[in-house]
């Protein structure tokens, strides 16, 4: 549909070197997304010729400013979304038939609880609506919300929790029921600063415990080198990736790599990609 | 001074204020045509005539008092309304759900079941009448005909009122739709359906006893008409009236305790957490 070529190049060498090393988890292949804007009915080209391969395991995020595609493109890998044209494959299958499986868990900018439920009740909505056992769901909840720091507020309800704990209540459902991969689309961008850091480190504690592939989009460039394995930028009109930026820095990381020059080095080399912002 | 004002400004104080200013100016009123001759004689009449009457014993059709007689035609039309809400609320549901499911339905439907909602009951009541030829049940379907249209779009509304993002998480979470009906949709549309349930409440009770006025077979309606026509007692009249305004309100105050009692919330609400 557009022309290939103009799409940028140097990544497609990138992708192969690493394709052969080990077994792609997520694999996105020259996929655009193109939907009428809900507005004004016109076609925004939100994605253009992007091309991605995520490995298992691996904590990678999607940054870039607003309208680069970063959420069409996470929506598409779950299955929200359509591509227009190109092919995502998520373990050789089609994100629908894993999303059917279930493998997917999924955290929303906004915490998405439902207030009538006390916390340990949405920790178990998602296992409730896979017929789970009563005594594996309650096994679960308690294991996941100690794993999030909440055990002792299991029967409070979202609306008494700061929104630094909702978030948190949220996470622990995504992985209540064990996802193979979780998305994670801006999961804490409406916190403040120091919760928000907080949460990047007990994020990557979790992550280190449970050794899920994890898709993580924000809008942040520390908190994306922080976090991630790899750092993809993403670029807007239209949407397309302009560099991968691989993140070398050792594990397990604390805050206080954020004061080395490594990590400033890095940030920079990921703000030096955007490309027409 | 400031605990006076904290006191006024309290809802059940606002409700007294509101009941003496009634009684007040309803007395005012009655002493007023008190010193002319009251022709017929149950124009406003005093409040305490009123209340007397009700605890009069004296048999006015041979076997029951006033209240006695009141009363038991209050539950004829309160069993009658209270069918037609049930029926015209489940109706009104399961429009809404239908509507929800298919975007048909709605667009065809929906636009013109507000029809149906302004022909005046009184005018509909004679058709209604004429094709069931039974008292009973044409109160009951126009009382369903009244309460399913606020059922229907509150429902909806609530349906709607979903988020996206908690669409999108069921969705993602593969769930049947049942399952996103049972879980999502109608926990979060409940407190809608209550509101239009009351809504429907009363009007069930007033379709019930404007339907009654046309034609006797008991209830409230009736007996109020034949306390118009025949002078049964002056009193049995504002006994309907009295009677018939407490069971409106009533049922306005039972659809908000089955709210409480059924509502996902109400554990929350009761702790004062939520608003």
């Amino acid at each position: 549909m557009f022309g290939r070529k103009t799409a940028v190049e140097p990544r497609m060498t990138w992708e192969k070197n690493n394709e052969a090393a080990v077994g792609a988890e997520i694999k996105v292949e020259n996929v655009s997304i193109s939907f009428p804007n809900t507005a004004n009915g016109e076609i925004i080209e939100a994605l253009r010729n992007v091309d991605l391969t995520i490995e298992r395991g691996q904590f990678i995020s999607l940054v870039g400013p607003s309208g680069c595609g970063k959420t069409t493109l996470l929506r598409a890998i779950a299955d929200l979304q359509q591509p227009t044209s190109g092919e995502i494959s998520v373990r050789g299958q089609n994100p629908r038939d894993v999303r059917l499986q279930k493998k997917y868990g999924i955290v929303f900018q906004s915490p998405v609880l439902y207030d009538w439920r006390s916390v340990r009740r949405n920790v178990c909505m998602p296992m409730e609506l896979m017929g789970l056992p009563k005594k594996h769901r309650t096994k679960m909840v308690t294991e996941m919300l100690d794993l999030v720091g909440l055990l002792d507020f299991g029967s409070k309800y979202p609306k008494e929790l700061s929104g630094g704990m909702q978030q948190r209540v949220g996470i622990a459902r995504a992985l209540a029921i064990r996802p193979e991969i979780l998305l994670m689309d801006e999961p804490f961008s409406a916190l403040d600063e120091f919760t928000k850091e907080k949460l990047n480190e007990d994020l990557l504690e979790i992550w280190s415990k449970t050794k899920t592939t994890i898709v993580f989009v924000t809008h942040n460039i520390s908190e994306a080198v922080f976090l991630s394995d790899k750092v993809v930028v993403l670029s807007p009109h239209p949407g397309r990736v302009s560099a991968v930026v691989d993140i070398d820095l050792p594990r397990p990381r604390t805050l206080d790599i954020k004061n080395e020059a490594e990590f400033g080095a890095l940030v920079a080399k990921v703000r030096s990609s955007f490309e027409g912002v | 001074m400031g605990k006076i004002k904290k006191v006024l400004s309290s809802s059940k104080m606002v409700t007294v204020v509101w009941v003496l200013g009634f009684i007040a100016v309803w007395e005012i009123g009655a002493t007023i045509v008190g010193f002319t001759k009251r022709t017929p004689e149950n124009v406003l009449p005093h409040i305490y005539q009123i209340f007397g009457s009700m605890f009069s014993t004296k048999l006015i059709n041979g076997s029951q008092t006033a209240l006695q007689l009141v009363l038991s035609n209050a539950g004829v039309t309160l069993l009658r309304a209270g069918i037609g809400l049930v029926i015209g609320a489940a109706i009104g549901f399961l429009l809404a759900v239908l509507m929800s499911r298919f975007k048909i339905v709605e667009k065809t439907i929906f636009p013109y079941l507000m029809i149906i909602q302004m022909i005046p009951i009184l005018g509909m009541a004679p058709i209604i009448l004429a094709i069931t030829k039974d008292i009973d049940q044409s109160r009951i379907i126009i009382a369903a005909i009244l309460t399913f249209y606020p059922v229907a779009t509150n429902t909806l509304a609530g349906f709607k009122s979903v988020e996206k993002e908690k669409q999108d998480l069921m969705y993602s979470l593969a769930a049947s739709r049942y399952q996103i009906y049972k879980k999502l949709l109608l926990p979060t549309s409940l407190p809608y359906l209550f509101s239009g349930l009351k809504i429907a409440a009363p009007m069930a009770i007033t379709a019930s006893i404007l339907v009654d006025t046309l034609q006797g077979s008991g209830g409230l309606g009736t007996l109020l008409s034949q306390s118009l026509k025949h002078a049964m007692s002056i009193y049995v009249f504002w006994q309907i009236v009295f009677v018939s305004a407490a069971i409106g309100i009533l049922s306005y105050n039972l659809m908000s305790l089955l709210e409480k009692i059924t509502s996902p919330y109400a554990k929350n609400k009761k702790k004062g957490e939520i608003k």
